[in-house]
């Protein structure tokens, strides 16, 4: 019994000490910086040959680069990704993270660099029917568990089935299982109507507007250091001309 | 000298006192059976004798040695059981071959394995073979050893069980009612290769419900009753002219059947 | 249709990737609870208390809680609590993490039939093995251990077959399995958007698969029917 309360008190004392450097010390020791996405064109996706690309994806990469370590992909579960997070299995959260209040509270977020809005898919046969929020107060929604579209479904009263993620809530649309989705105005543009998989779906009302930001583990130092590399890639057109390439430059943010 | 002495063994099980004091002696070549009703111990008293139940009292002597005494702490060893265990052989009710192997193979398992654990398995296995095969012939079943249990009838069953015995050589090879959970028919074939090793000289403990067979084969009876040996002696005396009230009583019943 | 077979090559391509590690965690999976659950159904047959004790408590929990909180326990608490992300962020940390999970799991389950096939078979088996003088061992691998597989050949099937389809759990930490790959396409990577045909062909995958290691089990359970 000794030996066991022993054991215990060693276990306490383990979990208890915090991690004595900071975070940048932490990623530059082990070389790599560790970026948590989910497949979301056109922030990160992957090309023909199975790279990530993507707006965020090669943001992140030029990120690492300046900081002078490598940077690595890692798909995740967009429900753990604070678990992911806190439990150092990731570093960052980049992938077109809206910056709500929630996640503010469980991150280090970066200044905002994109702005988008929680826009409202429906059939494109049905479009004209629904193109205001009065219209559509009486439809089934599909949102994505935890995201923006689901705190704008709720703050607006609507009836909504809440599922794994963005493509998921298309999917339901797209099926006839849910009258409408809410999800983001960037995604929208890059996966829905004529030349996507989804030709039949469109995007009528907007219901926010918001932004984009990065998302470090809570105290992490690595904020400012992205903030800096933000402001200087701006100032040089850099970002710009990235954005351009996936024709998202019109909701750029000012660094 | 006797080849096996038994003397006061007990057993209880839970707070059924099974065996009350077993005392008897056995010669060497001797033919011992054991008679009686069911749940009179009989097979318990075979159990203690091959180690698969240890008894609560009483010493086990085989050929001069002490293998089993209570009161005496080294002969408790569990270590020590498995080469006590092969002074006896035991033949079981319900045969107990093993569905996996033919005859054949069951009967050379055991030796097998204890003479690869001993590293002689290459210089001995021709002549196990051959001791199998011989064993085949004297037991009827030459043409038979490549079956497997269940392709064998009870009878030819409970005859290599006899074999997989032998080949081990025991001192004292025990049967618990070697021909009770056979069809009538086929217990003549059982009995006959048990009077066949009586014959040669075979010492043999047989617990049998055959009051005929235990009398032809026997030199030397017990009857049990509740745990305690209520009458024993040599076979004419002991069917023919019972002193014990309740020997009789155990004869009469088998004589109305 | 003309659409379809356009992304076919490319779809096949990226589901045989995700395959691959659904059989990578199925075959570990096997590999490691088939001994695993011996041991463990050992030592609920232990006649020392407080090991059959200790190892019913611990089926008990493994059994009772859902193989995907165990997942998400597994790869997320050296991290969160000890401080130390053993598994590190990788696809092979949470492959390992998810094969500890996995194996932990079955072994449970495997042991409890292990447990059932070792009492089905008589005693009288045992004790004749003993009158022969064989040591406990030899009775087990020689003449219990067959016995046992023979009886435990259909619910171990059963089992078998239902992993296949649970290796699909290890998405919750990530794990990009078949599944995961066929969603892909439903989110506009490899240049294909809102495809979601690639998500049910994965059923596909699973029922060939199970048909092969039906066909298998079959064959085994043929082979132990020369006895009875």
């Amino acid at each position: 019994m000794k030996k066991f309360m022993l054991l215990l008190v060693c276990l306490l004392a383990v979990c208890s000490c915090a991690y004595a450097e900071t975070d940048s010390e932490y990623v530059k020791a082990k070389g790599v910086l560790v970026v948590g996405i989910t497949d979301f064109k056109p922030m990160d996706y992957r090309n023909e040959a199975g790279e990530w690309i993507g707006f965020d994806a090669d943001l992140a990469r030029a990120f690492a680069e300046s900081i002078g370590v490598k940077v690595e992909f890692q798909e995740i579960e967009w429900n753990n990704k604070i678990l992911e997070l806190d439990g150092r299995n990731i570093d960052c959260v980049w992938n077109g993270m809206t910056l709500t209040s929630e996640v503010r509270a469980a991150m280090a977020c970066s200044n905002p660099y994109c702005n988008n809005a929680q826009v409202v898919i429906v059939p494109a046969a049905s479009a004209k029917k629904y193109d205001t929020v009065e219209s559509i107060a009486g439809l089934n929604f599909a949102v994505e568990h935890g995201s923006a579209g689901n705190e704008q479904a709720t703050l607006h009263g609507f009836k909504c089935t809440e599922v794994q993620d963005q493509a998921s809530a298309l999917m339901e649309v797209a099926s006839g299982t849910a009258d409408a989705a809410i999800i983001d105005s960037l995604m929208a543009a890059a996966m829905v109507g004529a030349g996507t998989g989804y030709e039949n779906l469109t995007y009528t009302v907007s219901l926010n507007s918001e932004e984009y930001g990065v998302g470090f583990r809570k105290g992490s130092d690595l904020v400012y250091a992205l903030n800096a590399f933000f402001e200087a890639g701006y100032a040089d057109g850099s970002i710009s001309k990235l954005a351009e390439n996936y024709k998202i430059q019109a909701a750029l943010i000012k660094q | 000298m006797s080849i096996l002495e038994v003397r006061n063994i007990r057993k209880t099980f839970g707070n059924i006192e099974v065996l009350k004091g077993i005392t008897f002696t056995l010669e060497k070549g001797g033919v011992l059976s054991v008679i009686g009703s069911s749940g009179s111990g009989k097979t318990t008293l075979l159990r203690c004798l091959n180690f698969l139940e240890r008894p609560d009292d009483g010493v086990i002597t085989v050929k001069g040695e002490v293998l089993f005494d209570r009161n005496d702490p080294k002969t408790l060893h569990e270590s020590q059981i498995r080469r006590k265990r092969l002074h006896f052989g035991l033949v079981f009710q319900s045969f107990n071959l093993f569905p996996q192997y033919t005859a054949l193979q069951n009967v050379m398992l055991a030796p097998e394995l204890f003479m690869k654990e001993n590293h002689t398995w290459n210089a001995e296995k021709a002549r196990l073979a051959d001791e199998a095969e011989e064993l085949f012939v004297q037991i009827g079943l030459a043409d038979r050893m490549n079956n497997y249990p269940h392709q064998l009838s009870g009878g030819q069953q409970q005859r290599v069980a006899i074999a997989r015995a032998l080949i081990m050589h025991p001192d004292i090879l025990c049967f618990d009612e070697p021909t009770s959970a056979l069809d009538p028919e086929l217990t003549g074939e059982v009995l006959k290769v048990i009077g066949k090793l009586s014959e040669q000289n075979t010492t043999m403990i047989i617990v049998t419900h055959e009051m005929e067979f235990a009398r032809d084969v026997a030199n030397q009876v017990i009857f049990m009753d509740g745990g305690v040996i209520c009458e024993q002696g040599e076979p004419h005396e002991l069917f023919g002219n019972p002193k014990e009230e309740r020997t009789k009583q155990f004869l009469m019943r088998y004589n109305q059947k | 249709m003309e659409v379809i077979i356009q992304q076919l090559p490319i779809v096949i391509h990226a589901l045989n990737i995700g395959f691959m590690q659904t059989l990578k965690l199925f075959a570990v999976t096997l590999l490691g609870a088939f001994p695993l659950g011996l041991i463990i159904a050992f030592g609920s047959l232990s006649r020392i208390k407080i090991i059959s004790m200790t190892t019913g408590l611990f089926i008990w929990i493994i059994r009772g809680t859902p193989l995907m909180i165990q997942l998400l326990i597994v790869y997320y608490f050296p991290g969160l609590v000890l401080h130390n992300p053993i598994w590190g962020g990788g696809e092979s940390g949470r492959f390992m993490a998810a094969s500890v999970a996995f194996v932990i799991n079955y072994s449970c389950y495997f042991s409890e039939i292990y447990r059932g096939g070792i009492q089905s078979v008589p005693v009288g088996q045992q004790e004749a093995g003993l009158v022969l003088g064989m040591t406990k061992k030899q009775i087990f691998f020689h003449v219990t251990l067959l016995q046992m597989i023979k009886r435990i050949v259909p619910p171990i099937s059963n089992e078998i077959i239902t992993l296949v389809k649970d290796t699909a759990l290890a998405r919750i930490i990530a794990l990009q399995e078949i599944i995961w790959a066929g969603q892909a396409f439903m989110k506009g990577s490899y240049n294909i958007s809102g495809a979601i045909w690639p998500l049910f062909f994965t059923a596909f995958y699973y029922l060939v698969f199970n048909g092969i290691v039906t066909v298998m089990l079959a064959g085994l359970e043929r082979k132990l029917d020369y006895f009875r």
